[in-house]
């Protein structure tokens, strides 16, 4: 089991109100503080308010689209926010590339397990481990060729 | 839209239902562990008919857990888009604070009226 440092706060971003409250009710029974914001704006604001370790954005956040958020974010020279976990019904390569190149860390796509998105959240969180050793001494963990890993397991 | 003309493809449908399924586990799953907490506090004669609640919230919540998990692998599956009627299903959701927010799920309107104490729904937060 993941060790939480108490309080980590974790904004999530989503206009869904069942996947909002359903993730909050999750990252706080995880020991995180759970922030939730419904539109763009108000995740903006929040952000900076509240400087969350790490922000589950919605590609279809309303008022501004996922992009503009990350943007703004990315701008802010005061770093509010300290990664972001893209999640999204019709998340693809481009928007994945595209997510990467203004911060993005990681991708899920929906839909997901509430404990799913936990476990994701926490490995994002956990400190850095040391090198693992040489690949040759532990196997190959590739997946094999023609099997891509699924778009909802992504980390940038 | 007005709730009683939205439609929705099949997949989105079963969304929404596994989205409303998980978010009643995670309710159950946070009843679990308030009743967990009373345990410490309550007197021994006691504690046994809160374990039994225990077991019995923690039952629902896998149960709702696998029902939501059903659903979302049933979206998965589905390739046709074709389009249902979900707004006259809505209309015979009684809980107002559930139809409130699946209808804003399918893409309609809010009618905000539901959000208060009354709405019959449980505010934890």
């Amino acid at each position: 089991m993941n060790m939480v440092q108490p309080g980590t706060r974790i904004l999530v971003a989503d206009s869904d109100r069942a996947v909002l409250e359903m993730l909050q009710i999750r990252l706080d029974l995880a020991g995180y503080h759970a922030l939730a914001a419904r539109s763009g704006p108000a995740a903006l604001e929040m952000a900076h308010n509240m400087r969350p370790a790490l922000m589950v954005l919605d590609l279809a956040i309303t008022e501004m689209t996922a992009f503009e958020v990350m943007a703004a974010l990315q701008r802010d020279v005061s770093r509010p926010c300290g990664q972001i976990l893209l999640v999204g019904k019709r998340l693809g390569v481009d928007e994945v590339k595209r997510g990467a190149a203004l911060g993005v860390r990681a991708c899920m796509l929906k839909p997901f397990s509430g404990a799913d998105l936990v476990e994701r959240v926490s490995k994002m969180l956990k400190p850095a481990s040391p090198a693992p050793p040489p690949a040759s001494a532990v196997g190959s963990r590739m997946p094999p060729a023609g099997r891509p890993s699924s778009s909802s397991d992504v980390f940038i | 839209m007005v709730a009683s003309e939205l439609r929705s493809d099949v997949a989105a449908t079963f969304d929404v239902l596994s989205w409303e399924l998980e978010l009643a586990g995670a309710r159950c799953i946070f009843l679990d562990t308030l009743i967990g907490k009373l345990l410490g506090t309550v007197a021994p004669e006691h504690r046994e008919q809160l374990i039994e609640g225990i077991q019995a919230v923690d039952l629902l919540s896998q149960h709702l857990t696998g029902l939501s998990t059903f659903a979302r692998s049933l979206s998965q599956t589905v390739a046709a888009p074709e389009q249902i009627e979900v707004g006259a299903a809505l209309q015979s959701v009684t809980l107002g604070a559930l139809a409130d927010r699946m209808t804003s799920s399918f893409g309609g309107d809010e009618a905000g009226i539901n959000d208060g104490d009354d709405a019959g729904d449980l505010d934890l937060f």
